[in-house]
């Protein structure tokens, strides 16, 4: 695998979505007259603003939406651009942060229950290819899943990466010691695992037994009508 | 982000342009694993396999993938040059994510996924959905593949029903599947079966083609006049493709009865025309005249005499190049040949008149008539008024059938001759032509000044005449009041 960055001290790092690339997870939810479009697709956020409108017009046509979608799903993608771009330039820490990442999804007929920790320090990571392996190894054969386990991994790790911004900002304005900022990330962060606390029961590194079940990936197939329901459920 | 090997092994992504092909397990396994039918097949045999000709190893259909010449280039084994030029921002290494692997990653997997189902067409929606990476990536490969016809080449233009618009019609449960494999169209409808891209600046081609067999490369006919080939081609490589429209609809008898009615009465005005046809353009009514056999045409123009039925002999002979239309101006045939130079000639022709081209095409073709080539007759029928044609094409075309091979051969010789010939004394039509204008202009300011002159000087003889009458006025107002004067004096006196 990757080597890990050698410096695993909480020095601020410039803000930047902790993956080998700079791809920012966007997420549609448009409704116009109606029709109710949902879509979620990582987004490389140093392509130009034309790609925008080439984009949204795209999928409108591909699709066959009415118009009024084109410039609606142009709007939303530049508005998450926007916000993903104003947190750049502020400093994150990173540290040796172990978190887990949960995958509760569902795409067409297939279920996906998983969790697994991440390292979030490792700034080589590469959701994609997590969700590639994840799908070869389960069998998953309807190719939607890859694309949207990574996307659900990425905007969870982009979640993460804007409260570490805000804690960042927290600290230094609290300017208080060491142990200040011990509390207040894993107050806001409050899943994060030290990796000592971690290890600190065995000298193993193998979990404990009744752990397991909790990070088993669970691989489900609907039937029709619990699609439906599961729809219905959705939209509620 | 791409990744072709299996977690374990250490392979460095290569971000070198020139890519040679990676080992073949690490290429073919995890993109077939996607497709659950064709990964048994493929881990195992060779990447050869994956060709383009070859039908789809999946059992259930092997049906052929077309794919246009100029993409022959081809293949899912590696990167060809075509590609890193196209797509330059995958391999320069400017950004992480886009590298060639990453490149490869996606190209096969919308090729695999177009092939799944050759026929119907794949949309870049459908295909970002499938593919775990940034969808401008995507859309970047997506095109350029479109582009060279590598994806959605020729299917039906039937694509699979979309998810919400079966939701709206149909109330079964089946609806949910449907995305999944279309249900309607099974055989596509041969509509177009060649659709002719030019290779340089990839534009569908409508009204003719120029394809090289040297190197399988299709141009339209403007970037052929353009010379928009590459350097090794010569314009000789070419052959000429007609494409034209009547290919798509055929005029019938009918139709053509009542163009040429229209033609006669109307004359010019092809709205009309197209108007009393009914159902046809103005453009396409002016190019199917164009094209008819030159006998139709000319059955109903009175100035054609007698040599209609052997020009329709010689006509049936020439294919390709349509004879001028004499004095229809406003209808240079030729003008969109590919070749500029017949453009040329045609205007001109049409320009200077029948009676001066006439003339010129009397010398011009008494010198060919010696040698009686076929193909050079061809030339001079559309270059020329056609009433200087007939007698000598005719003398000439029987002289041909007499004595072809050695003619031939010696035709061949002087056929460039003629040409530098046929292009001096158009030439000099043109300067004739251009001092005769010239002479007419001058003449015309001429006149233009003396006019002014004249007019100048009716003016001062306007003003003039108008202080003569103040003059005049003044000396019966003064002579009046002396008189006045006078009289009062005398009575008073």
């Amino acid at each position: 695998m990757k080597p890990l960055p050698s410096t695993s001290s909480k020095t601020p790092v410039k803000f930047r979505m902790p993956t080998s690339e700079n791809l920012v997870p966007i997420r549609l939810d448009i409704e116009v007259g109606g029709q109710r479009f949902k879509d979620a697709f990582t987004w490389n956020i140093s392509d130009p603003d034309s790609e925008v409108s080439v984009f949204a017009k795209r999928t409108q046509k591909d699709l066959k939406l009415p118009l009024a979608f084109a410039t609606q799903i142009a709007q939303s993608i530049q508005t998450q651009q926007t916000e993903f771009r104003s947190y750049k330039g502020q400093e994150m820490l990173t540290g040796e942060k172990i978190v887990p990442i949960k995958l509760d999804l569902r795409v067409n007929r297939t279920l996906i229950k998983d969790q697994f920790l991440w390292d979030l320090n490792n700034f080589d990571s590469d959701p994609e290819e997590f969700s590639k392996t994840f799908c070869n190894d389960l069998g998953i054969e309807d190719p939607e899943v890859g694309p949207a386990v990574a996307f659900a991994i990425r905007e969870q790790l982009y979640e993460i990466a804007i409260q570490s911004v805000a804690t960042a900002r927290e600290s230094r304005n609290a300017k208080k010691g060491r142990r200040g900022e011990y509390s207040s990330i894993s107050r806001s962060t409050g899943a994060a695992l030290d990796l000592m606390k971690l290890f600190s029961n065995r000298y193993s590194g193998v979990r404990k037994r009744k752990e397991w079940d909790v990070f088993e990936p669970m691989v489900d197939m609907l039937s029709n009508e619990e699609v439906e329901k599961w729809r219905d459920l959705e939209e509620a | 982000m791409a990744s072709l090997e299996p977690p374990a092994a250490v392979t460095p992504p290569s971000s070198k342009p020139n890519l040679l092909p990676l080992p073949s397990p690490t290429i073919i396994t995890p993109s077939a694993a996607a497709l659950a039918a064709v990964a048994p097949t493929t881990s195992s045999s060779s990447p050869a396999t994956l060709s383009v000709a070859t039908p789809l190893p999946t059992p259930s259909d092997a049906e052929l993938v077309h794919i246009p010449s100029y993409s022959r280039w081809f293949s899912l084994d590696g990167i060809s040059e075509c590609e890193i030029r196209c797509l330059p921002e995958f391999f320069d290494s400017r950004s992480p994510s886009r590298n060639p692997r990453a490149y490869k990653y996606i190209r096969d997997s919308i090729i695999k996924q177009f092939r799944r189902n050759p026929s119907s067409k794949i949309t870049f929606t459908e295909v970002r959905k499938t593919l775990a990476a940034d969808v401008i990536s995507i859309r970047r490969v997506f095109d350029f593949l479109d582009a060279w016809g590598l994806i959605n080449y020729s299917p039906a233009a039937l694509s699979k029903p979309l998810k919400w618009e079966e939701k709206d019609s149909k109330t079964s449960q089946h609806a949910a599947d449907s995305p999944a494999g279309p249900s309607s169209d099974s055989t596509p409808p041969v509509r177009e079966t060649t659709k002719w891209l030019c290779g340089s600046c990839k534009s569908v081609c409508s009204i003719a083609c120029f394809a090289s067999d040297k190197c399988d490369l299709t141009l339209c006919a403007r970037c052929f006049v353009r010379g928009n080939y590459r350097v090794g081609l010569s314009s000789s490589d070419f052959r000429r493709v007609e494409i034209s429209d009547e290919m798509k609809t055929d005029w019938t008898e009918k139709e053509t009865m009542q163009l040429l009615e229209a033609v006669m009465h109307y004359g010019d005005d092809w709205k009309k025309v197209a108007q009393h046809v009914g159902g046809r353009s103005e453009k396409d009514c002016i190019t199917h005249f164009i094209k008819l056999p030159m006998g139709e045409k000319l059955a109903g123009s009175a100035e054609f005499g007698s040599g209609i039925n052997k020009l329709n002999q010689m006509k049936d002979d020439n294919s390709s190049n349509s004879s001028s239309s004499g004095k229809r101006l406003c209808l240079s045939p030729l003008a969109d040949a590919s070749n500029p130079i017949m453009a040329q000639a045609a205007f001109l022709s049409a320009l200077a008149g029948t009676a001066v081209a006439e003339a010129a095409a009397q010398a011009a073709v008494t010198a060919v008539s010696k040698v009686g080539h076929g193909e050079a007759n061809a030339h001079f029928r559309s270059l020329h008024g056609v009433q200087g044609l007939q007698n000598a094409s005719i003398t000439s075309n029987g002289s041909n059938k007499l004595k072809s091979s050695e003619e031939a051969r010696s035709g061949v010789n002087t056929m460039p001759e003629e040409k530098v010939n046929v292009e001096e004394e158009l030439r000099t039509v043109a300067m004739v032509q251009m001092k005769h204008i010239q002479e007419k202009i001058i003449h015309f300011e001429e006149i233009d000044s003396q006019i002014d002159k004249e007019w100048k000087q009716m003016e001062q003889m306007r003003d003039i005449l108008f202080y003569d009458q103040l003059n005049l006025l003044k000396h019966e107002r003064s002579i009046r009041k002396t008189g006045q004067q006078a009289a009062e004096g005398t009575r008073a006196g």
